[in-house]
């Protein structure tokens, strides 16, 4: 067969493509396991920081054993949206999945509220792709601590419920200080905070499971 | 042998002599275990698909050549994804997708198109490690300026003493400060390599 025929490179193409398709099917397979348990652990971690969980090592079973031993897990549906939703059975404090796009691209957290959804509890994030150094600090412990205790003011307006940066009011109990070069991630973050929490607060008040708001 | 990969890891190193990768060299190196992830993965890719594509040069028809380049590129470039996904997730959080976008780096097409289709595999293979060296070494030394100047940390461990005297310099997180760093470390090694010409 002549190396330039259409019938050679068609059939060099095909077989190409099938040897080296096979490769990536054959390192694929032999690593979803460890895909799927990185995955997992990422998520039991992430909740086990978020509700403040005690855990025995850094494995992906203690962190398993922990989530299972205290967390139960339920979804709340409004309009088209499902909130996926996790209870402490220890203190009752709720945590509700948010997201929302940053500055760069999506970011997804959870929020741990107090049963009355008056205050926030903590706060963590399973992804983000902000700029390192700057918008990803997000993640870091200084900026998540401030959220802890922190006052939700249901009377305000949707988008001031919970402040992140400047605000009118200097003794504020519902702001906390935003990331100093990375103003558009912090009111991105702050968008997307206020607009989940309505979202939350009314699909939450719809299931008519808990109507005893502090407001 | 030596000389191909001497030659491929310092007379033409692909960032500092060709220019070449410079998307992932701004992208990444404002962390060193990025940097060496990311490293891992383009040199893992070069020689791997160098030696490949050296192998079936005589088998591959010239008029789909680049395809099927690009072909056997984008497949390792997949199996590095996996494997860093799988043995390094939160690297992989931030790395992945310059991860993906290692198929359309340059120097694996360069080494490819220039050497890989006219030499023999081993030859192709130290051609390819070569240029993945030259190029590691290069975002390793950015990253070593860039880490410790931008988070007060190398290799994610703080630098002494940190609160004493050190500042966040916020540009060398951001990829205007590898610009800055690349063509000071271009302007260094340039100076060392290239001959001045008499007149």
């Amino acid at each position: 067969m002549k190396k330039n025929s259409t019938t050679y490179t068609l059939s060099f193409m095909a077989v190409i493509c099938i040897a080296f398709g096979s490769g990536i099917a054959i390192v694929n397979y032999s690593t979803q396991s460890l895909l799927l348990e990185n995955e997992k652990m990422h998520r039991n971690r992430i909740l086990c920081n978020a509700f403040l969980l005690d855990v025995s090592g850094q494995t992906s079973r203690a962190y398993q054993e922990s989530v299972d031993a205290t967390i139960t897990f339920d979804s709340l549906i409004i309009d088209t949206r499902t909130i996926p939703v996790y209870f402490n059975a220890k203190d009752s404090s709720i945590g509700f999945v948010f997201s929302g796009f940053g500055f760069w691209d999506l970011i997804t957290g959870i929020m741990v509220l107090t049963p009355d959804l008056s205050t926030i509890k903590n706060i963590r994030f399973f992804e983000q792709k902000e700029t390192p150094g700057l918008g990803a600090r997000i993640e870091e412990k200084w900026f998540t601590d401030q959220f802890k205790g922190l006052r939700i003011n249901w009377n305000a307006p949707v988008t001031e419920r919970v402040i992140i940066g400047a605000s009118s009011d200097p003794d504020a109990t519902n702001r906390v200080d935003a990331i100093s070069g990375a103003s558009q991630t912090s009111l991105a973050l702050m968008k997307t905070i206020n607009s989940e929490l309505e979202l939350f607060r009314k699909a939450d008040r719809s299931e008519g499971q808990r109507s005893d708001y502090h407001l | 042998m030596n000389k191909t990969f001497i030659k491929s890891l310092w007379e033409e190193n692909p960032v500092f002599r060709q220019v070449l990768g410079i998307c992932s060299t701004l992208a990444v190196t404002n962390l060193l275990a990025n940097t060496l992830f990311m490293c891992f993965g383009v040199t893992f890719v070069t020689a791997l698909s160098s030696f490949t594509i050296s192998l079936l040069r005589d088998y591959i028809p010239k008029r789909t050549r680049m395809i099927v380049q690009v072909i056997i590129i984008s497949c390792f470039v997949m199996m590095v994804d996996i494997l860093i996904k799988a043995l390094a997730p939160d690297i992989h959080r931030f790395i992945g997708p310059y991860v993906g976008l290692i198929i359309t780096n340059c120097i694996i097409m360069g080494r490819a198109e220039a050497f890989a289709s006219q030499n023999k595999p081993l030859a192709s293979l130290i051609d390819g490690f070569g240029s993945g060296i030259g190029y590691s070494m290069i975002l390793i030394v950015i990253a070593c300026i860039r880490e410790p100047l931008g988070f007060g940390t190398l290799f994610g461990y703080a630098l002494p003493f940190k609160e004493l005297w050190w500042h966040q310099w916020t540009i060398m997180v951001m990829p205007p400060g590898a610009f800055f760093m690349l063509a000071l470390v271009t302007w260094i090694a340039r100076a060392y390599t290239i001959k001045p010409v008499k007149k």
